[in-house]
């Protein structure tokens, strides 16, 4: 497992290395002078002067490449043309928004898509099974945004029951209660991923079904129920547990189109306004802090793989 | 001869994903028959007659500026089966290549499937949203977009199946025949992953339907005055309350062909070669 451990860190290296390469070339790949790009149309020439020195523009592109890598790793990504304020600390001011948000949506997930996966396989070829497989195929086909405008209609402006859109921080007035703002734009989003939970349950439920070990268990006696939890849904989680991060893949995505629907204060909407404004120091430093968390959530992904399933990591 | 075989197993008994292929194919008429089947031109502004109710002449009832929604929607059809074949060819066609030859020439594809590897970091939306700002907005860039991003996938999928056919007897064989490389790939293996490309090629279709509809919404799509089902959606949601069918219809519309794609390709994959059965993922 130590072992595993280590060479799954080692390949992450030049992975992240690579991306952090095309995260830079991204500002180089937009036409015009990178340092007038970064500032914005405001800049005065001797702005554009100045921050051409000190990234080294004018020098050759690794040079720049080690320049802009040094100030990432000490926490500098540049500065917003329309914030004025450090990129880092404009993704800061969002990250609670999208963290509880992300947070919420997999709750929601777990909560729906696991019992109706279940349920979905133990039932297997009846109408209950055809109803819900069907059913989550419907689920994932549908547009987020719509979805959305959907519930919005229905829960916000005719029945009143939720708000509509923003976000006030936790440590704002209503405290704890201000999660109900996020109750509605996490079910959007937890619409289509549980859908893909379900099938991917079912599947690999139905998968272990036909196992050995699950023939003896039958074979001795056992209930169908303690056989169905006992036996084949544990092994059945270990393929949805190396599907978490295909999910939080999926969750960023559409945490983009979500948080615009909802007018949530969190990153996602941040990119949307960010490419609207032309402000490129955010887009490239959200994309930069997203990638990362991806592969450390990726990593993590197949850490827990390999201690739930230990052939992974004699492979 | 050999394909319409594998549609006929594919479809049999089962009565949702043939409905979903009906569906299709009506897409796809009303696509290539636009000019014919639409009442009115879906560009045509008529103040007076903005945000009708649905009724006669105007089935879906008229938007905003008074443009009749049935026409846009038989229009947004043209749209859907451009957006959706133009990205599966760039994603076919990109990552199919890069998989095979990937697989085959095993030196080079090492380092081409670790380039791969690093863009299938970036999360599908964000790197659609990263290109796209280097970008202008048209039909054609939407296209190359979407195909780039689920290219990642494509690749990394086709180069699992090749290696597996690689091993066969009947590659060897044509190697034994001094057979060339481009004949051993292309006329030996290729043929072996037609359907499964076919599967492949219906789940790119879906996904790149709802990836062009939020991009659409998300204002980074098709040019806005191009009558697509996003763009529909997208101009016309703030009239949510007050014209409820200028929602209903164009989103109604993108669900139905998702899901029917998406059962189609289902069905498919059940009926393809076993052995690639856990290489595609779908829905």
């Amino acid at each position: 497992m130590l072992a595993y451990t280590a060479k799954r860190l080692l390949t992450l290296i030049p992975t992240l290395l690579a991306a952090s390469i095309l995260v830079f070339l991204f500002v180089h790949l937009i036409p015009g002078d990178p340092a007038a790009i970064l500032l914005g149309d405001t800049a005065t020439p001797e702005e554009v002067a100045q921050l051409s020195a000190e990234m080294g523009f004018d020098r050759p592109l690794y040079v720049q490449y080690f320049i802009w890598l040094g100030n990432v790793l000490q926490g500098d990504l540049g500065t917003s043309i329309f914030f004025r304020q450090p990129v880092l600390s404009v993704i800061g001011s969002g990250a609670e928004t999208s963290i509880l948000l992300a947070s919420m949506t997999m709750i929601w997930i777990i909560l729906i898509g696991l019992p109706i996966g279940i349920l979905s396989a133990t039932k297997q070829g009846t109408w209950i099974d055809q109803i819900t497989s069907s059913g989550a195929m419907l689920a994932a086909s549908i547009p987020t945004f719509w979805l959305g405008l959907y519930l919005i209609m229905i829960f916000s402006v005719t029945l009143g029951w939720f708000p509509s859109s923003g976000f006030p921080s936790l440590s704002d007035h209503g405290g704890i209660t201000n999660l109900r703002y996020l109750l509605l734009p996490s079910l959007t989003l937890a619409a289509p991923n549980a859908a893909l939970i379900v099938r991917l349950v079912r599947a690999s439920m139905l998968d272990v079904s036909r196992e050995d070990h699950v023939r003896t268990a039958r074979a001795k006696g056992l209930h169908p129920t303690r056989v169905a939890i006992k036996h084949i849904f544990r092994n059945a989680l270990i393929a949805v547990a190396a599907a978490f991060g295909f999910t939080f893949a999926a969750l960023i995505s559409e945490a983009v189109v979500t948080e615009t629907v909802f007018s949530l204060p969190g990153i996602g909407r941040l990119v949307v306004q960010s490419i609207l404004r032309r402000d490129y120091p955010v887009i490239q430093g959200v994309i930069l802090v997203i990638v990362v968390l991806y592969m450390v959530v990726n990593l993590a992904v197949d850490l827990a793989y390999a201690r739930l399933d230990p052939r992974v990591s004699l492979k | 001869m050999n394909t319409l075989i594998f549609f006929q197993t594919a479809f049999a008994g089962r009565r949702l994903a043939t409905l979903g292929f009906l569906w299709l194919v009506m897409i796809t008429v009303a696509a290539l028959a636009a000019p014919l089947i639409a009442p009115f031109d879906p560009l045509e502004i008529d103040p007076v007659g903005r945000l009708a109710e649905p009724g006669w002449p105007n089935l879906f009832g008229t938007d905003h500026f008074g443009r009749d929604t049935f026409s846009r929607a038989v229009y947004g059809a043209r749209m859907t089966v451009i957006i959706g074949t133009g990205s599966v060819a760039v994603a076919l066609l990109a990552g199919g290549l890069i998989g095979m030859i990937s697989a085959y020439f095993t030196r080079l594809g090492h380092f081409l499937m670790r380039c791969v590897d690093v863009l299938m970091a970036f999360p599908a939306l964000l790197m659609a949203l990263a290109l796209i700002t280097l970008l202008e907005r048209s039909v054609f860039n939407t296209i190359l977009v979407i195909g780039i991003v689920y290219a990642t996938t494509t690749a990394r999928i086709l180069y699992g199946m090749t290696l597996k056919l690689r091993g066969e007897v009947f590659v060897d064989a044509a190697v034994c025949s001094g057979a060339g490389h481009f004949s051993i790939l292309f006329r030996h293996i290729l043929p072996n992953l037609v359907s499964p490309l076919l599967v492949q090629a219906s789940f790119i279709f879906a996904f790149a339907q709802l990836q062009a509809a939020a991009l659409d919404f998300l204002g980074l799509g098709l040019p806005p005055e191009v009558p697509s089902w996003g763009n529909m959606l997208s101009e016309e949601r703030i009239y949510v309350t007050r014209a409820p069918w200028l929602l209903i219809y164009p989103g109604m519309l993108i669900v139905l062909s998702v899901f029917s794609m998406n059962l189609v390709g289902d069905a498919l994959r059940d009926s393809i070669d076993p052995r690639f059965k856990d290489d595609i993922a779908g829905v």
